[in-house]
């Protein structure tokens, strides 16, 4: 079961511009607490702070 | 003519002039029609500009002015490869009529090679989806067994390399999308280092973790199409700009001396794999060891680690590109692609930088991991192929994939059969090299292939000659 309330899991639906049916909108938010796990698990442990994102980019690519 | 050639044996009597590449694509072509309708391998046959291109290929080679090995060879293309005049579709209803009108770069470089185009190929949507049954075409089917999964996203091509359909074709991997078909079809696919091959052309699925490859039946396939495919595309900003060695000298270097470190937590520990599946790692470990490898433990971060940084970065890229669809025409989606990728919309953008700074991580320790050490070695898929009706939506999310940790690192990985499990259906295991080694994982693969008997059997099915024969 997801710590997100089903509440809150509509407003994160609504914020992505979803238009999900009721069903659909429920079968989502069973697979949210995998997500969540996963959430969690990227944050632990805390990087530091000058841990840099993959994606810093080189700028004689422009 | 042999039922079943390989790339190899078919341009070696191609070149020879004791095949024509017109005999080799009507072959080919029966087979097609009398297989597909079970495998569902294919989108769209492609009959007339195969014969179109196999005669160009049987006149060059009778003017003696062949292309090279891959001239003549018939070959299919995942349909998220873009082909000028021939509708791409991304196995979706939302581009069912799309004609591109540019070739992928690999498409084209695949086709100045000589390759001769049998049609596009069957994938899940997009290459994320599946195995849907709510699609305008069904799922391939596994030769081995048309009720089993092919795993996917380059589903068709698996199947079609395994029955005999193709020599060869091209798969993405995004997260193991060519790895998984290749091991539960019981075939070869190599995902390359990130940016050897152009994505240039390719339906994107998720920008930092696509990448493209080629699927055959033995390695040396591989290698050969890898040769064509690969090298420096100023279209693709994600390009090394590197051109690729020459796999074919690095093939039959051998193993001995050659430094394997066995991730035995994954397989072992974190996603503890099937029997059959453990059998085939041992005794994989025991060939190369028996071929003079030096065969030790290696200890990376869990597999968890790896798959929930893959997964987030991929939803996360993946809604970014479809989310104009997914707000407007939602219904045209399969629901496995509809809902996997609806995750990917309520992700963070301060989640997502977390992801991506923790795969620069990962990365940096994989390759530290790696230091005195050449090839890597686990399992490809946890199982052989399971019942295609009985494949959980949410599988991805619930046990870490052995696959996706080498897209979020870029490194070379490949799948090779190691042999059948207690269904009679393949297992396979997972080569990865460093960075731009893919000679290394080749030789590695190679030597193990030649030293085993996988290569001699051929899904039941598929062996039409001893059918009729009987």
């Amino acid at each position: 079961m997801p710590n997100t309330t089903l509440e809150d899991f509509k407003a994160l639906v609504r914020r992505a511009g979803l238009t999900l049916t009721d069903a659909q909108l429920a079968e989502i938010y069973s697979a949210w607490g995998h997500v969540e796990g996963m959430l969690a698990r990227i944050r632990t442990p805390m990087l530091p702070r000058e841990a840099e994102p993959s994606h810093t980019f080189k700028p004689e690519y422009f | 003519m042999d039922e079943f050639l390989t790339i190899s044996e078919a341009s070696r009597l191609i070149a020879s002039r004791k095949l024509s590449p017109v005999e080799l694509t009507q072959h080919c072509l029966a087979r097609i029609r009398s297989l597909d309708s079970v495998l569902h391998s294919f989108i769209r046959l492609t009959e007339e500009r195969a014969m179109s291109d196999a005669r160009a290929a049987e006149a060059r080679i009778m003017a003696g002015s062949a292309r090279g090995k891959l001239d003549g060879i018939p070959i299919g293309h995942k349909d998220i490869y873009c082909t000028a005049g021939i509708a791409t579709t991304a196995h979706s209803k939302q581009l069912q009529d799309y004609i591109p009108s540019e070739d992928a770069t690999t498409v084209r470089k695949l086709a100045e090679a000589g390759t001769v185009l049998l049609g596009k190929l069957a994938t899940h949507e997009f290459a994320f989806g599946g195995p849907s049954f709510d699609l305008p075409w069904p799922p391939a089917r596994n030769p081995w067994n048309p009720d089993h999964f092919t795993s996917g996203s380059s589903s068709g091509t698996g199947a079609a390399v395994a029955a005999g359909l193709i020599l060869g074709g091209t798969g993405s991997d995004t997260g193991g999308s060519i790895r998984g078909p290749a091991a539960l079809c019981g075939i070869a696919g190599i995902k390359p280092t990130y940016g050897l091959c152009s994505r240039a052309g390719i339906l994107p699925l998720s920008f930092s973790l696509d990448h493209a490859g080629p699927l055959a039946w033995t390695v040396e396939d591989c290698a050969i199409l890898l040769q064509a495919m690969a090298g420096p595309d100023p279209a693709d900003p994600a390009s090394s700009g590197r051109s690729a060695p020459d796999y074919a000298s690095a093939l039959n270097g051998g193993v001995k001396g050659m430094r394997i470190g066995v991730v035995r937590h994954f397989h072992e520990t974190d996603n503890k794999v099937s029997e059959g599946t453990q059998k085939g790692i041992d005794g994989a470990i025991d060939v190369l060891r028996g071929l003079g490898a030096e065969v030790r433990e290696v200890k990376l971060p869990s597999l968890a680690d790896y798959s929930a940084c893959g997964f987030l970065i991929l939803v996360t890229e993946a809604f970014a590109l479809h989310e104009r669809w997914l707000q407007t025409s939602l219904e045209k989606y399969g629901e496995l692609l509809r809902d996997r990728m609806a995750l990917g919309g309520l992700i963070s953008g301060v989640d997502y930088v977390q992801a991506v700074r923790r795969r620069r991580e990962l990365c940096a320790t994989t390759a530290a991991a790696m230091k005195e050490i050449d090839v890597l070695l686990t399992a490809s898929q946890p199982t052989e192929a399971p019942r295609i009706d009985a494949v959980p939506k949410w599988a991805i999310l619930e046990k870490p994939g052995f696959t996706i940790p080498f897209n979020v690192t870029g490194q070379p990985a490949m799948s090779v059969c190691s042999g059948f499990g207690a269904g009679g259906l393949p297992v396979s295991i997972q080569l990865i090299g460093k960075p731009f080694e893919e000679a290394t994982v080749f030789r590695a693969a190679h030597a193990y292939e030649q030293a085993t008997e996988w290569r001699k059997q051929r899904p039941a099915m598929a062996k039409l000659g001893e059918r009729s024969a009987a």
